[in-house]
């Protein structure tokens, strides 16, 4: 009925309906009471005709007798008589008052005539009585009668007069007469049509009652049909709840939770909703409070649903007595909240708590701190060597090295203690009420847990780790100090050397700062070329000659003067300057060499040592810098010797100890001397250096100058001398100082040596003149002694 | 002569009945003569206050008379066979004396309203036939008209 319309509400429907209903009634009914008023003014009309018409024929004969009466000398009036006559036959015609007659009728009130039939009869009726009384008024006159006009088409043929006026007395009655029938029977016409048409009515008024309210029907089926089906369809989902349960679920309850209606009717619909939210369903069902709530129901399948839920009460509404849930499953949106919230307070790589997670449980452990004085630790751990496995392997074991690392931390800590990985290769551990014992073996454990190799892409991994511990025994603290207590402690373990944990004392906070200072110095420095080599004679001690220099780096620092070596390289290793004051060296100490060549002086077989830092060992391409030094420099490789110390080749095990060996070995091949460097103080061990090229040892400074005090140290130093010559390298004594230890050197058969006995580290101009010449005369004596 | 106008009317009803009658059986018998369709056609005009006839001069036989009021009044027609030109009036002198013509009367059609076609079928023989409306003073007013049947 109301295809393609828009769907309309129920009351705006319902009401036309009914007003066409009202409508249709009152059409109805206007029409049948005008229909039957109209038709009782006509049955009155046809009376008061049929009365006049009578009179006419009464008055007709009436005025043939007056006109007989007045000529046998009666006394009578015909001519009244024929005056009404003419008078009632044009009011039968046109309307108006018809005369009484004789006083013994009264006055009748007539409309004018309708229909065509009726007013030619009457015209007719009019022309006849003219005739009548035209011929009347000759009778009396004794005129001819053939003066007579007659109007009405008579064909009269007798000569009589009075035979004449009989005839069209009769002729005017017949008319009269005629004219009244043919009201009624119109009249008569009329009622049967009027009847037909009542009947009609009834009945078209009953069909479309009928109509109108199967309409009225239809419609309130259809709104109710699409409120049920608003109801039964709709996400949103209502139940009603009275006294004994649950009352009503819409078809909605039952597919989101896919179970049957009986088992959520009744007191059932308790079974299913979580135990944490049933008071809050209990009371919501009984007392319509609170408003608003959210509660959790079970599904078929195990899964728990929130429910957001809109508490109506509706007790007092005699149709639904009850109160009613109108409810929305927003599980999904929950869900997708807790994953918005994985994301701001996770790490995705790990699914570790982020920073901002780590800051937040450190504020609420500090609250309860504030309150209770309990302690707590906070433990920051820096990978070392991270950022190389980044560099030469990829990004993508870096990622796995980071996994890998945050389980170990992950089963090393407890599940109270929050792990978070805080940016980077830093990880953070909060330790809830923790003093230093705690927090140290804690430590501890973390760094055994690096100790396993780690293997990432067919590789074997051996990664360290720093560790700096903040300790706050109790009371109100600042989270973001003790992370920078912590990181404080970190830095301080770094520079004391890897795989160590420090905890924070104030003091370090000064020297931390000192060391950044140092470090942005250093940078500055690297740029403002305030670095230099200086150069130290390494001596044969059989022949007094100058066979060699170890490069070492000065740095002239405008703000403190010249920094001792042992001041700035931990801080450069620490920060990575290392790499490019390495670079530094290796390209100023082959362009030295190169000059010294060009210009003659450098005897044959001689090498100039560089210092190799562990980190630049063991990051990628030593072997390509120092090709490019040399190729820069123009310089053959055999002038150039390399010396690592026996820590940076133990440290650095693993995939890159094997490649820095190999590049070392490649180097070697080249013509490049290798030496280690501080001998006996590592704990490498014999099979190792066989299997590195090495051309020289260096016996660490330490042993010579305790050569003639301690006979352990004389011990250690003629044994490291005889096991450089039964590997069949040379060996090289440092830091010789007097006279007694070139003796006892020369009697162990130690082959090269260098200290302050023969020259300090000078300037390349000073050494220059040195090579030349040769060291003969202090050689000579002992050599005489020997 | 209500009964008997009625009689005459049941007559001509009977006549037309038996005129249909024939022409169904006509329509089955090929062969016969078609009584009903070639009947002749004798048109009435009846009107205020004069009657004309045509044709005048009919052949005996079936005759059908089709009668149209052209009014004002109402009228009626009788037919009539009769040989004297003037009929026997009423004793109020103004109306033809119907009963002395009841043999003589073959047809009759009641007062019709002004505008009305009436038709009817006659079985007429030979004679001379007086036309009239016997309403009151009609006569005498002028409605009459002859036909002849040869």
């Amino acid at each position: 009925m109301h295809r393609g319309q828009a769907f309309r509400p129920f009351a705006s429907t319902g009401r036309r309906t009914v007003a066409a209903i009202l409508l249709t009634f009152a059409f109805f009914s206007a029409v049948s009471v005008g229909l039957s008023v109209w038709s009782t003014s006509r049955s009155k009309y046809k009376a008061s005709v049929l009365e006049v018409a009578a009179r006419q024929r009464t008055l007709a004969e009436r005025y043939v007798k007056d006109v007989l009466l007045v000529r046998a000398g009666v006394p009578a009036n015909p001519a009244y008589i024929g005056a009404l006559l003419e008078n009632s036959s044009e009011t039968l015609l046109n309307g108006g008052m018809a005369p009484a007659v004789n006083g013994d009728d009264d006055e009748t009130k007539l409309s004018a005539a309708t229909g065509g039939q009726i007013r030619a009869q009457l015209k007719q009726e009019r022309r006849l009585i003219q005739d009548l009384t035209s011929t009347g008024a000759a009778v009396l006159g004794h005129g001819p009668q053939s003066a007579v006009p007659l109007t009405a088409h008579e064909h009269l043929t007798m000569t009589d007069p009075i035979e004449r006026l009989r005839v069209l007395s009769a002729l005017t009655s017949n008319v009269s007469l005629n004219t009244a029938r043919t009201i009624a029977t119109a009249n008569d016409r009329n009622i049967n049509n009027l009847i037909t048409l009542q009947m009609i009515l009834g009945v078209a008024g009953f069909v479309a009652s009928l109509l109108l309210g199967w309409a009225l029907i239809a419609a309130t089926r259809r709104q109710t049909a699409h409120f049920r089906s608003l109801v039964t369809s709709s996400t949103d989902l209502v139940l009603v709840f009275g006294p004994g349960g649950c009352r009503y679920v819409s078809q909605s309850v039952a597919t989101m939770l896919g179970r049957e209606d009986r088992e959520l009717l009744g007191d059932a619909f308790a079974d299913h909703v979580h135990p944490d939210d049933l008071a809050t369903v209990r009371t919501a069902s009984a007392h319509a409070e609170p408003a608003e709530t959210v509660f959790r129901v079970r599904n078929r399948f195990g899964e728990w649903r929130h429910l957001e839920t809109h508490v109506t009460d509706l007790r007092a509404n005699r149709r639904i007595r009850g109160v009613v849930l109108n409810a929305r499953d927003i599980t999904e949106r929950i869900r997708l909240e807790e994953q918005l919230t994985r994301q701001a307070f996770y790490d995705g790589l790990t699914s570790l708590p982020n920073r901002a997670l780590f800051r937040d449980r450190l504020q609420q452990s500090l609250a309860r701190s504030g309150r209770s004085n309990s302690a707590l630790a906070v433990l920051l751990v820096d990978l070392d060597g991270f950022k190389q496995v980044n560099d030469s392997l990829g990004h993508d074991a870096g990622d796995q090295l980071l996994q890998a690392v945050a389980e170990r931390f992950t089963e090393t800590s407890r599940p109270s203690d929050t792990l978070a990985r805080l940016g980077g290769d830093e990880f953070a551990l909060l330790l809830d009420g923790a003093h230093e014992t705690h927090a140290v073996g804690v430590a501890k454990r973390l760094l055994v847990a690096l100790e396993e190799p780690i293997w990432i892409a067919g590789r074997e991994l051996v990664i360290g780790g720093s560790i700096g511990i903040a300790l706050h025994a109790g009371g109100v603290a600042e989270g973001e100090e003790l992370i920078r207590h912590a990181d404080v402690a970190m830095y301080a373990a770094k520079e004391g050397g890897r795989g160590r944990y420090e905890v924070f004392r104030y003091d370090m906070a000064r020297e931390l700062g000192e060391l950044l200072g140092l470090e942005h110095e250093l940078r500055l420095g690297l740029q403002r070329s305030e670095f230099t080599l200086h150069y130290q004679p390494e001596v044969n001690l059989e022949n007094g000659d100058i066979v060699g220099v170890e490069a070492l780096l000065r740095w002239n620092s405008p703000r403190r003067g010249q920094v001792p070596p042992d001041r700035f390289i931990p801080v450069a290793e620490a920060t990575g300057l290392i790499l490019p004051l390495g670079e530094f060296v290796l390209r100023e100490a082959c362009a030295q060499t190169a000059r010294w060549r060009s210009e003659g002086v450098l005897p044959e077989k001689f090498v100039t040592w560089v210092n190799l830092s562990g980190r630049q060992l063991s990051g990628a391409g030593i072997g390509s810098v120092v090709r490019s030094a040399l190729d820069q420099a123009d310089l053959p490789a055999r002038y150039l010797g390399l010396e690592v110390t026996e820590t940076a080749l133990v440290v650095h095990e693993g995939p890159g100890w094997e490649r820095s060996q190999k590049e070392l070995q490649a180097l070697h091949e080249d013509g490049v001397r290798i030496a280690i460097d501080d001998f006996g103080t590592g704990f490498s061990s014999l099979g190792q250096l066989r299997h590195f090229p090495v051309d020289m040892i260096k016996v660490d400074r330490s042993f010579i100058q305790g050569m003639e005090e301690e006979t352990k140290d004389a011990a250690i130093a003629a044994n490291l001398v005889t096991l450089a010559h039964a590997l069949g390298v040379l060996a090289i004594a440092e830091g010789i100082e007097s006279d007694g230890q070139l003796a006892s050197l020369k009697g162990l058969g130690c082959d090269l040596a260098q200290g302050f006995l023969f020259a300090r580290p000078m300037p390349a101009s000073q050494v220059q003149h040195l090579l030349s010449g040769s060291f003969g005369d202090l050689i000579e004596p002992t050599s005489a002694v020997a | 002569m209500r009964r008997l106008r009625s009689r005459v009317v049941r007559l001509g009803i009977g006549l037309s009945l038996s005129a249909a009658a024939l022409a169904v059986l006509a329509s089955c018998s090929s062969g016969s003569s078609h009584h009903a369709a070639a009947a002749p056609t004798v048109r009435v005009k009846e009107r205020d206050f004069r009657i004309t006839v045509a044709p005048a001069r009919v052949r005996a036989g079936t005759v059908r008379l089709v009668l149209r009021n052209q009014g004002p009044d109402t009228h009626e027609l009788l037919i009539v066979r009769s040989s004297r030109t003037t009929l026997p009036l009423r004793t109020d002198g103004l109306t033809i004396n119907e009963a002395a013509l009841d043999r003589a009367t073959v047809g009759v059609i009641e007062g019709k309203a002004p505008g009305t076609v009436e038709e009817i079928l006659l079985h007429l023989k030979p004679g001379h036939y007086e036309l009239f409306c016997n309403m009151a003073g009609h006569y005498l007013g002028g409605m009459r008209a002859e036909l002849v049947v040869t």
